[in-house]
């Protein structure tokens, strides 16, 4: 068995509506080995973005514990780099090029050396940007944006990649390019990768299928 | 450089709309630090110009009593043994009426020591015309606008009446003659009321004239360079406290006072005048550093999903804070080094504006007649520069601090989900 990059037990969050209490996760139970991706489908409102948002480090649980390795403070993880991001939206810095883009993952983490730019440039290499890294994000493409935010996202060495709906904001095709991409740079870089995502075929397309109903997770 | 130095820098110098907005804030800040450096530099140059033509037409101190000072010799020889005083010369004073070509004219009169005056008084820079050399007791120097408006020049005669020639006229029916003198020289000195209607003779011409036989009105004194004009003034006052009744004939009421001490209350007028300035002229500044905050505070609020993106690459509420409060005082430290460079432009050129504002206003004459001087003066204060550009730098850092506090403030999980 290989070494886990993320164990969740027993997860619980809800939220208050008005006067009433949602229970979005009733108790949620993962874990997540070494270099396997695996995808989490439900129902709009289900719950996948505050289970990921958990996952990420990016919120907190009001009960169940959460490791990732041997790391259980999700401000300390997130610095870490042990992380890497994926959202729908992109969110990439309008004012840097997509090589700068890429270049900020490392920055936060700490100062830049020439090992840095190196990676950086093969990573836009790997998504096909090499052209294009000198581009701000409005001269790019949505597809385009997205596998800036991909490479992004591998640019720490991360042990596990969340990816929340990625291809929301693309046309099919597209949205089918960026996944094939991701899943090709995970299994080749030997990250884990959790995929949120409404596409069946792409959450067919991941060693673990799960899906997430009435706040439980269940592995399909 | 820091991950949120290189960001802020970024931000604030990106193309488009953003930096339009950079600018917008930078000109308010550079605007307000330009005003501050004009208004607090000529209100200073006003005082440094009058301190100045002070010193020079009535040294850094003077010595008077409460009468004449009957025996100025020995008061002089006083004065001159106490430490940092450089030299001193006795001088008399009053009121005339002048005359040429039965214009009259009632200019204040200057009686000078010609043997000690030139170490105390600097004269001979703002002779125009003729040689201070020359004056004799029969002999005047002008000033300059005085010869003018009498149409007298150098080698010209005029006529001086004395208020003692009434005093001896009362009762008698004697005719009495004026003083007859010659113009040897003409002064300017740069200052209106001056230039206007002033004449200098030899303090033994003023006793003549006054009838005042050896005593003088006061005594001007210079002081050795790098010294403190009050302190000065309050060694000699010590000295004169122990020494003045051994004076004969006893001289009351002996006591020097400085040139700030004498002109206390115009001094006060404009060091009043000076911080009203300063207090609304910062309003602009202020001004400024909430047009940066407000733009500021945008940026928070269009940028919220980024912050949300930073946090989750891992950066710190501090670092994140660091980032806009850097891009205030950016913009502040920009706005001061733009406001100083345009302040003290704008202070080289100063007379060729105003040349230029009066020349379409025709109201250049009256400018010099009611301001004194023939030029603006301007005279920067390390100390108000020192103001002015922390005053600047700190407003802006205050502007940035309420939207990085804001930004700093974000939960990521909220920042991210925010449309």
């Amino acid at each position: 068995m290989s070494n886990t990059v993320l164990v969740a037990n027993a997860l619980k969050k809800s939220y208050l509506s008005g006067d009433r209490t949602l229970d979005v996760l009733r108790g949620v139970d993962l874990t997540v080995y070494e270099g396997q991706t695996l995808s989490i489908r439900g129902e709009s409102g289900s719950g996948k973005s505050t289970l990921l948002h958990l996952l990420a480090g990016l919120d907190s649980q009001d009960a169940g514990t959460i490791s990732w390795g041997t790391h259980t403070d999700p401000s300390l993880v997130r610095k870490s780099g042990y992380l890497g991001m994926v959202f729908q939206a992109f969110y990439l810095i309008p004012e840097l090029t997509a090589r700068e883009n890429v270049l900020m993952a490392k920055r936060i983490q700490g100062s830049l050396d020439k090992a840095a730019f190196l990676r950086a440039d093969m990573l836009l290499s790997k998504v096909g940007l090499t052209e294009r890294s000198h581009h701000l994000p409005s001269q790019l493409s949505g597809g385009e944006c997205q596998r800036v935010a991909v490479a992004r996202s591998l640019m720490n060495f991360p042990k596990l990649i969340v990816a929340d709906e990625p291809t929301g904001n693309l046309d099919e095709q597209t949205g089918d390019a960026v996944i094939t991409l991701l899943l090709d740079l995970c299994r080749d870089m030997k990250t884990s990768l959790i995929l949120v995502t409404h596409n069946p075929n792409h959450a067919s397309r991941t060693e673990r299928k799960l899906i997430l109903k009435q706040g439980i997770l269940t592995e399909i | 450089m820091p991950w949120y130095l290189y960001l802020a820098l970024k931000q604030l110098f990106s193309s488009g709309q953003r930096l339009f907005f950079t600018v917008i804030s930078t000109v308010s800040v550079a605007l307000g630090v330009m005003l501050l450096i004009v208004v607090m530099s000529v209100m200073g140059g006003f005082r440094y110009e009058i301190r100045q033509k002070i010193v020079d037409t009535q040294g850094d101190l003077q010595v008077r009593a409460s009468g004449f000072i009957q025996d100025s010799k020995a008061v002089e020889k006083l004065i001159n043994t106490i430490p940092g005083v450089e030299a001193s010369s006795s001088f008399a004073q009053g009121v005339v009426m002048l005359e040429k070509d039965q214009k009259p004219s009632f200019p204040s009169i200057q009686g000078l020591d010609m043997r000690s005056v030139g170490k105390v008084i600097p004269l001979n820079r703002y002779i125009i015309q003729g040689s201070l050399q020359d004056l004799d007791d029969d002999a005047v120097i002008l000033s300059s606008q005085l010869a003018l408006s009498l149409g007298a020049r150098v080698g010209d005669l005029v006529q001086i009446y004395t208020p003692l020639m009434l005093e001896v006229a009362k009762g008698q029916d004697e005719v009495l003659l004026p003083t007859e003198l010659k113009v040897i020289g003409i002064f300017e000195i740069g200052h209106q009321q001056l230039d206007s209607s002033t004449v200098i003779v030899t303090l033994r011409r003023m006793q003549q004239l006054y009838g005042l036989g050896q005593g003088v009105h006061g005594i001007n004194v210079r002081i050795s360079p790098n010294q403190d004009a009050d302190q000065v003034t309050q060694r000699i006052n010590d000295v004169l406290e122990k020494e003045a009744p051994k004076l004969v004939p006893y001289t009351p009421g002996l006591r020097a006072r400085s040139w700030s001490e004498l002109n206390q209350e115009f001094l006060w007028v404009l060091q009043l005048e000076k911080n009203i300035m300063t207090v609304i002229l910062l309003a602009v500044v202020i001004v400024a550093a909430f047009l940066t905050m407000s733009l500021l505070l945008v940026l928070v609020l269009k940028k919220t999903r980024e912050i949300g993106l930073l946090n989750a690459l891992g950066a710190t509420r501090r670092q994140i804070a660091l980032c806009f409060c850097f891009q205030g005082v950016s913009i502040g430290i920009v706005g001061t080094i733009f406001g100083l460079v345009l302040g003290f432009t704008f202070l080289h050129f100063r007379n060729d504006v105003v040349l230029l504002i009066t020349r379409f206003t025709g109201s250049q004459a009256v400018l010099e007649r009611f301001y004194q001087f023939s030029e603006m003066p301007a005279h920067t204060a390390f100390s108000d520069l020192v103001i002015i550009v922390v005053s600047a730098i700190v407003l802006s850092t205050l502007a940035g601090l309420i939207p990085a506090f804001i930004a700093a403030r974000l939960k990521p999980v909220e920042a991210l989900r925010n449309e």
